[in-house]
C-alpha cells in the first residue's frame, strides 16, 4: 500500500513521517523515529509494554494506527526524563527494584505517569488497579508499589523545597 | 546488616537501572544494522508429519523477498546437551510438533515476509501423533525419533538406602498421584536475534559472523552456531544486549538464533528475526507436564523413613534439557531433608508438542509440590504440626546425603523458624475463620551445577579485570545479565574487594570477543561461580596494587586496607572515619577525588615524593603507583566447583550436585470461596537462605518474583492442549497474574554464610519458587479441607474437590479433570475431526483460489 | 504480526462516515477504540480493503442526560468515561459497575461503548493467528465450514463476551443505527441474532451511533458479577447483571442479564415474574439462579469447562440478586 506523509507530535517535537495506512503507532515510534523505549511484548493487546500517553491518557501504541494519532500529543518513555535527569518515578523504580529485566518498565512508568496525573494521592488499591493494565514477569509487582510510594513522597518533598 | 563491608550488603540500584527506566537501554529487537532484512519462519501446521516436498518458488518470486531458507541449507543437528543433538534449525525430513520450523523467508519488510510464507507450498504426509506421555511410552511404530524406542527419551532408576525396609518401619504411609500441568516462562521480551556477516578482507567472501541475541548462554550459542554453520568459533562473535527476562526460556539455543544466521548467510545481508508471542510459546522449553506417583512413609515421631517416586515427564518433541530435568527431579528429593531411603524411577517421554526444557526451579518444582503436599497429609495423619514435621527431618550439615549431595551451609532451620514467627503460625494456624487457611512448605535449589553440561576441565566462569591510570576499573565477564542483577553483583564484588566506590567500576559483559568464557545464566550459578571468579580476579589485581602501594608507604602489603577509594596502613588513622559511611556519600566523594586526581596527578606525586612515606593513598594514587611498578594492571580469576562437590558415582550422578544449596520456607495465607472454588492468596511469608545478601534489594526482588511465579503456576497458568494444538498461545489466554490478584510477599532474608560462596553468598533466584505451590495447596487444605492433586488449582478444580468432599451437587467436569483422582491427560474439549489433513480454506490458499475462481465468494 | 493492507478513511463527521460506509459497503470495517479490531486484524480475521477510523468524530462522544430523565451515550464514549460518570453511577449503577470490569484500565481508556456492544463473538478456535487456524483446518466462523466445539453442528457457538451489554439489556437500552439512508432506533435486545458467526443485525453500511437509557430504568439498584481467572485484562468467562427495584422490602421490578456463555448477551426471561412482589431470600435467589443457568449454554469456546461456567451463572445470579436486595 502506498505510504502517506503524516505529522506526528512526539515528546513535544513534530515529525513528518511516511507511513503505510496500516502502520501501528508502536512500529512507527520504534522503527521510523527510533524511539525504542516502548516495547512489543504480545500481539493481542494484553501486556501493556507498548504503553504511551496520547493527549495525556495511557494507551497501547500497538493497538493504535499511527495515522490515526495525527494531531495528538504523544509521550513516550523517552519524553519522561526531565532536563536530562531522571524523573522521580524513574529514579524510584531503579532504587526500589521496580525494574528487573526492564522490558515492561517503560510501559509501567507511562501507566504510573497517567495515574499520578489524574490522582496525585492514590491509595494502595488505586495503584494496584492502575498497574493491572501491564504485565510484569519478574517482580511480582511488590517492589513497584514501594517505588511509586517513594516517588510520590519525593515529588512532594520537591514541591516543598521549591516553595 | 554487614557492617564490615562498604558495598556488599547495602541496598544498591542496579548498575543498568537508568537504561531500563529511561527506555535508552537496547534489547535485541531495538537494534538495527544497515541493510538489515526481516526474517519470518514458516511453522508446521501438523503435530507429526513427513515432509514430502517444499516448493518455495512462488514465495521467491514475490517482490521484496530476498531469500528463502529451508532445512537443506543447514542440514546439521544440534541440541543443548551433547546427548541430545536431535534438532535441525529447519526441519529436514519430518516435523514433530505444531509450530516446528519448516522454512524461513527473508524480505525487506515484515508484511512482505508474512505474505511470502503463505506462498510456500509444503507437502506433508501426516503421521500418527502422540500427546499423552503414558500413551506415547507404549508406541511401537511411527516413533517421534527413530533412535528412541517407545518414544522414551531417557529413563533412570535409582535406589538409595533400603526403601522396602524404610516403608516396613513406617507407622504411616501415604501414596498418591499428583499432576502438575505444563507452564512456560512467558518472559516479557519475545526472543530476538540479529545476525550479520562481515566480508573477509582476504577472500572477499562472507567472513566473521556477529550475532546479537536475547540469550542467557552466549557461549553455548557461539558453540552451536559453530557446529551448525561449520565455522570456527573464533570466527563467531555473540553479543548479548539487554535481555527482557529469561527464567530458563533463553538458556539454550532457540531455533531462531541459528535460523537467523543461516538466513543472513544465504541472503548476504544482516537478518533480524523476532518471534511473535505465539512463536515464543512454540519455542517453549518450559516446565513439562509431570505425573508424580509418590509414596512416603513416616514414623509417629515425624521422621521420614522412605520415599518412592515415579515421575513421568511429558517432554515434547525434542530432548532439550530433558535428561537433566528428569535427573533433577530425582536428585533433589535429597539435600532438603534427611531422607534415609529413596527409590526413584524417572521417565522423560517424547510427545508431539513443543519441547520442554529448563524453567526456574528446573526439575524440582513439580516433585516438590507432590512431596510437600504429601508431607502435610502425613503430618495430619500422625497429628503433628506441619511446621514441626519439617523440623523433625532436618539434615545435620556438613554432610553428604544418601544420594551423594554435599551440604555445607544449611539455613533451613532458621528459615522455618522465621517464617513461622513472622506469619504468626503458632497463634493463627487452625484458628482462622472458615474458608481461610495457612499452609507451610519448604524448598531448595542448587547454586549452579557442579558439573557442566559439556564435560571438560575448563573453569565454569572466568573474569578479567583491567585498571588503567585513570583509576577506572573495568570488569570483563561472560556472565549474562538477564534482569537478575548479574552485572550489579559483579560490580559490587569488584568494588568491595578493591575497596573502591561502585561508580568507578564498569562491567563489560557477555560479548564473546571481549569477555572470557562463562557458561551462562542458568541453574542459579552466576553469583556463586561468576561471583567467585570476580572475587579472585579482583584479589589478584589488589595484590599488585598492594605491592606497589606498600613500597610507597613503607610497609608490608598485608598491612594495607583498601576501602572507600583509599588505601591505608592498618596503623594509620586518617581514613578510619570513612568506615561505615553510607554508599551515596562515598560515591560523591569519589567523583571529586577523581577529578582532582586527573588534573593534579603529576604535581601531587611530586609533592608526595618530597614528603616521604604516607599513612594513606587515594585509590588512584595507588593504581598509578602499581602501573608504574608493574607496567600494566590486570587480573584474572576463574572458578570451577571443587571435586568434593561433584557428587556420587551412579549413573546420572552428575546432575544434582552443587557447591551450595539455597533453602526456603514459606507460609501462605489463602481464602477459598466455597461456592465458586476461587482461591485468593492474601500473603506469603517467604524466608530464603541465600548465604549472604550481596544486594538486599535484588535478593528480595528475586524472592518475591520466585514466589509470585510459583503462585502463577499454582493458580492461573496452564498450557492447554488439544491434539497437539496449543489452545492458549498468547498472554491474553495464558494467564500470568496481574497486579490485582498478586499478593503481598514478605521476603525474609536468612544468611547462612556459605564457606565457599563469594562473601558467603548462594543463589536467591529460583529456590523459593517450588515451595509456593505446595504452601498454597496446604493452605487450601487448611481452609476448606480438600487436597488438590493437580495444578493449577483453578476454581473449577477446587470447586469440584469441595463438592466431592461434601458429597453434594457433584460438578461433573469434562473427563479427566477430577481433582481428587487425576488419572489421565486432559485436553481442551474440542472436536477431533482435524486429525489428518484439514481442509485448507483460507483465501490465500491456492486450492481455495481455484475452487472459488468461478463463483462469487 | 503485521496488519493486512488497507486504505484508511478518517471522517470528521458522522455524515462523512456514513457516506464512506455506503460507498465501500462489504469491504470496510469500522475502527473505534481498536481494542477488538486491531488484534483481530493481526490474526487476519478481517482483511478489509477499507478501514473507517472514527476517532476523529467528536460528536459521538459523551454522556448526555436528557430532559425526560433518560440519558444518551455517544457510541464513541470510552468505557473509562462511562465508568467514571457520576450521573451514570447515580442513576444507572449497573452500567458503571459492568464498565469498571471491562479488560484493564488502559484498555478502558481506549475501548468504546459502541465497540463493546458490537464486540465480535469469541472462541478459542477462532481468535487465533492465521498459521494457528491453518493447523486446525479453520472453522465455520472464518474460512472453514466445521465447528470444533459442537462437532457435526452447522451452527457457530462463539460466545459474546462483552461486559456492558447484559447491563444495558437490564436497563432496556435502545441503540441508534445510522446509515446514509437514515437512522433507526431499536431495542438492544433485538440487535443480537443468537448465532456466533452473524451475531448482530448490522449491515456493513450501517453504524451504531448512540445508546439510549430510558428514564424508566433509572434508579434501579444494580449489580454486575463477572467470572474471570485474573482480576484484570480477561474477557468474562461468564457474567451476570441484575437490576432491581423494591418497595417495602418487596421486589417491584427486576431483570437479569447474562453474558459470555451464549453467542448473544441475553435477558433471563421469567426472572422478573419469579421475583415480582416477593421479598428476596436465599431460596428465591437460588431459584432465579437455576433459571439463569438453564438459559446459559456455554461450550468449550474459552478457558474453564462449560460445566463450571454454567454453574457460575447459577452462583453469580444468586449472589447478584442477594446483593441487589441487600440494604
Amino acid at each position: 500500500m502506498k505510504k502517506e506523509l503524516i505529522e506526528l507530535r512526539v515528546n513535544g517535537r513534530n515529525y513528518e513521517v511516511a507511513v503505510e495506512p496500516s502502520a501501528l503507532l508502536l512500529d512507527v515510534l520504534r522503527q521510523e523515529l527510533e524511539l525504542t523505549g516502548p516495547k512489543r511484548g504480545c500481539d493481542d493487546s494484553s501486556c501493556g509494554a507498548c504503553t504511551v500517553l496520547v493527549d495525556g491518557v495511557a494507551m497501547m501504541s500497538c493497538t493504535l494506527l499511527a495515522a490515526s494519532c495525527e494531531g495528538q500529543e504523544i509521550t513516550t518513555i523517552e519524553g519522561v526524563s526531565e532536563h536530562g535527569s531522571l524523573a522521580a518515578i524513574q529514579k524510584a523504580y531503579g532504587d526500589w527494584g521496580g525494574a528487573q529485566c526492564g522490558y515492561c518498565t517503560p510501559g509501567f512508568i507511562m501507566t504510573v505517569k497517567s495515574l499520578l496525573a489524574e490522582n496525585p494521592d492514590p491509595s494502595e488499591k488505586d495503584i494496584r488497579n492502575a498497574l493491572s493494565s501491564n504485565l510484569c514477569r519478574c517482580t511480582g509487582y511488590n517492589q513497584m508499589y514501594e517505588a511509586i510510594r517513594s516517588a510520590i513522597a519525593a515529588e512532594r518533598q520537591g514541591l516543598v523545597t521549591v516553595k | 546488616m554487614s557492617k564490615d563491608f562498604s558495598i556488599i550488603g547495602k541496598p544498591t540500584a542496579m548498575v543498568d537501572a537508568a537504561e531500563k527506566t529511561t527506555g535508552a537501554g537496547k534489547y535485541t529487537d531495538d537494534l538495527s544494522a544497515p541493510g538489515m532484512l526481516v526474517g519470518k519462519i514458516l511453522h508446521s501446521p501438523y503435530p507429526h508429519a513427513r515432509i514430502k516436498n517444499i516448493d518455495t518458488s512462488r514465495a521467491e518470486k514475490l517482490e521484496g523477498v530476498v531469500a528463502v531458507v529451508v532445512g537443506k541449507d543447514a542440514p546439521k543437528t544440534y541440541g543443548i546437551l551433547p546427548v541430545g543433538h536431535d534438532e535441525y534449525p529447519l526441519a529436514l525430513d519430518k516435523v514433530r510438533y505444531v509450530g516446528d520450523n519448516v522454512a524461513c523467508v527473508v524480505a525487506t519488510s515484515e508484511a512482505i515476509a508474512e505474505k511470502a510464507l503463505e506462498l510456500i507450498d509444503a507437502d506433508y504426509e501426516v503421521l500418527p501423533a502422540y500427546f499423552d506421555p503414558e500413551e506415547s511410552m507404549k508406541a511401537e511404530s511411527d516413533l517421534i525419533h527413530d533412535h528412541k524406542p517407545h518414544n522414551l527419551e531417557k529413563d533412570y532408576h535409582h535406589v538409595f538406602g533400603d526403601p522396602d525396609k524404610g516403608f516396613a518401619e513406617a507407622d504411616e504411609i501415604v501414596e498418591a498421584r499428583f499432576i502438575a500441568n505444563e507452564v512456560t516462562h512467558a518472559a516479557m521480551e519475545p526472543h530476538s536475534t540479529l545476525a550479520s556477516f562481515e566480508t573477509d578482507p582476504h577472500t572477499g567472501k562472507p567472513g566473521r559472523l556477529t550475532v546479537w541475541s536475547s540469550t542467557q548462554v552466549p557461549y553455548y550459542l557461539q558453540h552451536k552456531l559453530s557446529l551448525v554453520l561449520d565455522m570456527p568459533m573464533a570466527q563467531i562473535r555473540v553479543i548479548k544486549p539487554l535481555v527482557g527476562g529469561g527464567f530458563g526460556g533463553k538458556s539454550e539455543v532457540i531455533p531462531l538464533e541459528i535460523i537467523a544466521a543461516v538466513a543472513a548467510r544465504k541472503a548476504q545481508a544482516p537478518v533480524k528475526i523476532t518471534y511473535t508471542r505465539e512463536e515464543v510459546f512454540w519455542a517453549h522449553r518450559g516446565r513439562p507436564r509431570t505425573i508424580v506417583d509418590l509414596k512416603t512413609g513416616v514414623k509417629n515421631d515425624g521422621r521420614i523413613t522412605a520415599v518412592k517416586a515415579r515421575v513421568v515427564q511429558d517432554g515434547g518433541a525434542y530432548c532439550s534439557y530433558g535428561v537433566v530435568t528428569i535427573l533433577y527431579s530425582g536428585a533433589l528429593l535429597g539435600a532438603l531433608y534427611d531422607i534415609p531411603n529413596i527409590q526413584y524411577d524417572g521417565y522423560r517421554v517424547l510427545t508431539n508438542k513443543p519441547a520442554c526444557g529448563a524453567m526456574r526451579g528446573h526439575g524440582t518444582v513439580n516433585v516438590r509440590f507432590a512431596f510437600e503436599s504429601q508431607l502435610d497429609e502425613l503430618a495430619a495423619k500422625i497429628g503433628m504440626d506441619p511446621a514441626e514435621i519439617r523440623q523433625s527431618n532436618l539434615l545435620q550439615p556438613p554432610c553428604i546425603t544418601v544420594n551423594g549431595l554435599r551440604v555445607q551451609s544449611y539455613g533451613l532451620p532458621e528459615c522455618i523458624e522465621k517464617t513461622v514467627a513472622r506469619s504468626g503460625w503458632n497463634d493463627r494456624k487452625g484458628k482462622l475463620p472458615k474458608g481461610r487457611g495457612l499452609g507451610i512448605a519448604c524448598s531448595h535449589y542448587v547454586s549452579g551445577a557442579a558439573n557442566s553440561i559439556i564435560r571438560s576441565d575448563m573453569p565454569h566462569s572466568t573474569v578479567n579485570i583491567k585498571i588503567d591510570r585513570d583509576g577506572g576499573v573495568v570488569v570483563y565477564t561472560g556472565a549474562s545479565e538477564i534482569g537478575q542483577g548479574s552485572d550489579t553483583m559483579t560490580a559490587q564484588i569488584a568494588a568491595e574487594t578493591l575497596g573502591c566506590s561502585l561508580p568507578r567500576v564498569r562491567v563489560i559483559a557477555a560479548d564473546t570477543d571481549l569477555t572470557p568464557i562463562d557458561i551462562g545464566s542458568y541453574s542459579s550459578r552466576v553469583t556463586f561461580m561468576a561471583g567467585n571468579a570476580t572475587l579472585r580476579a579482583a584479589q589478584e589485581v589488589k595484590q599488585l596494587i598492594a605491592a606497589a602501594a606498600a613500597k610507597k608507604m613503607d610497609c608490608a602489603p598485608e598491612d594495607l586496607i583498601f576501602r572507600n577509594d583509599t588505601v591505608e596502613r592498618t596503623n594509620g588513622h586518617a581514613g578510619m572515619a570513612a568506615v561505615g559511611r553510607p554508599a551515596e556519600q562515598n560515591s560523591a566523594a569519589t567523583v571529586s577525588g577523581r577529578v582532582e586526581g586527573q588534573i593534579l596527578r603529576g604535581s601531587l606525586q611530586q609533592k608526595r615524593k618530597d614528603e616521604g612515606p604516607k599513612d594513606q593513598m587515594t585509590f588512584e594514587e595507588a593504581v598509578v603507583a602499581a602501573i608504574d611498578f608493574h607496567g600494566a594492571l590486570t587480573g584474572t580469576g576463574s572458578y570451577a566447583p571443587p571435586p568434593e562437590a561433584r557428587g556420587g558415582k551412579h549413573k546420572g550422578a552428575g546432575v544434582g550436585p552443587s557447591p551450595a544449596y539455597s533453602y526456603s520456607a514459606q507460609v501462605a495465607e489463602v481464602s477459598v470461596d466455597e461456592d465458586t472454588g476461587e482461591v485468593t492468596v492474601h500473603k506469603v511469608w517467604a524466608a530464603h537462605d541465600c548465604g549472604r545478601a550481596l544486594n538486599p534489594v535484588s535478593v528480595e526482588g528475586q524472592i518475591i518474583g520466585s514466589v509470585w511465579m510459583g503462585m502463577g503456576q499454582a493458580l492461573t497458568e496452564e498450557m492447554v492442549w488439544k491434539d497437539g494444538m496449543l489452545m492458549n498461545p498468547g498472554l491474553l489466554e495464558y494467564r500470568s497474574p496481574s497486579s490485582v490478584e498478586s499478593p503481598e510477599v514478605e521476603p525474609i532474608i536468612v544468611e547462612s554464610i556459605d564457606p565457599e560462596g563469594p562473601f558467603g553468598a548462594k543463589e536467591c533466584s529460583e529456590g523459593s519458587l517450588a515451595a509456593t505451590i505446595p504452601a498454597i495447596a496446604n493452605a487450601i487444605y487448611d481452609a476448606v479441607g480438600v487436597r488438590l492433586h493437580e495444578s493449577p488449582f483453578t476454581p473449577e478444580r477446587v470447586l469440584a474437590a469441595i463438592r466431592a468432599k461434601k458429597n453434594v451437587k457433584a460438578l461433573n467436569l469434562t473427563e479427566g479433570i477430577d481433582p481428587t483422582a487425576p488419572q489421565r491427560f486432559r485436553e481442551h474439549g474440542g472436536s477431533l475431526w482435524f486429525k489428518g489433513k484439514g481442509p485448507e480454506r483460507h483465501p490465500l490458499d491456492p486450492s481455495r483460489r481455484e475452487v472459488s475462481a468461478g463463483g462469487a465468494d | 504480526m503485521s496488519l493486512p493492507e488497507f486504505h484508511l478513511l478518517r471522517p470528521r463527521t458522522v455524515e462523512e462516515a456514513l457516506g464512506n460506509l455506503a460507498k465501500h459497503k462489504g469491504e470496510i470495517r469500522v475502527l473505534a477504540g481498536g481494542t477488538d479490531l486491531i488484534p483481530s486484524m493481526r490474526q487476519k480475521l478481517f482483511e478489509p480493503q477499507y478501514v473507517l477510523d472514527l476517532r476523529g468524530i467528536s460528536t459521538l462522544r459523551g454522556v448526555t442526560p436528557r430532559s425526560d430523565g433518560g440519558v444518551e451515550i455517544g457510541a464513541l464514549t470510552t468505557i473509562r468515561t462511562i465508568e467514571r460518570s457520576d450521573f451514570l453511577r447515580e442513576h444507572y449503577p449497573v452500567l458503571s459497575e459492568a464498565a469498571a470490569t471491562v479488560a484493564s484500565p488502559v484498555l478502558r481508556n481506549m475501548g468504546t461503548i459502541g465497540g463493546n456492544i458490537c464486540l465480535d463473538t469469541r472462541c478459542l478456535w477462532y481468535n487465533q493467528s492465521l498459521p494457528w487456524r491453518k493447523g486446525c483446518g479453520f472453522c465455520i466462523k472464518k474460512d472453514g465450514d466445521l465447528c470444533h466445539v459442537a462437532p457435526g453442528g452447522t451452527k457457530c457457538w462463539a460466545a459474546f463476551s462483552g461486559d456492558t451489554p447484559p447491563a444495558l439489556l437490564c436497563l432496556n437500552a435502545e441503540i441508534e443505527i445510522a446509515s446514509a439512508d437514515g437512522t433507526r432506533r431499536i431495542p438492544l435486545a433485538d440487535f443480537y441474532t443468537g448465532l456466533g458467526d452473524t451475531y448482530r443485525k448490522l449491515q456493513s453500511h450501517e453504524l451504531v451511533t448512540r445508546v439510549f437509557l430510558p428514564a424508566s430504568s433509572a434508579g434501579y439498584r444494580g449489580v454486575y458479577r463477572k467470572l474471570r481467572v485474573r482480576g484484570s485484562i480477561d474477557y468474562p468467562l461468564a457474567g451476570v447483571a441484575v437490576v432491581m427495584k423494591r418497595s417495602n422490602g418487596h421486589v417491584t421490578d427486576a431483570r437479569v442479564g447474562i453474558t459470555a456463555v451464549n453467542p448473544a448477551p441475553l435477558l433471563v426471561k421469567g426472572a422478573a415474574s419469579l421475583l415480582a412482589g416477593k421479598a428476596v431470600d436465599e431460596n428465591l435467589a437460588e431459584t432465579v439462579g437455576d433459571l439463569a443457568a438453564r438459559i446459559g449454554k456455554p461450550l468449550t469456546t474459552s478457558a474453564l469447562t462449560p460445566e463450571y461456567r454454567r454453574e457460575m451463572i447459577r452462583v453469580f445470579t444468586k449472589r447478584a440478586i442477594l446483593a441487589a436486595a441487600a440494604n
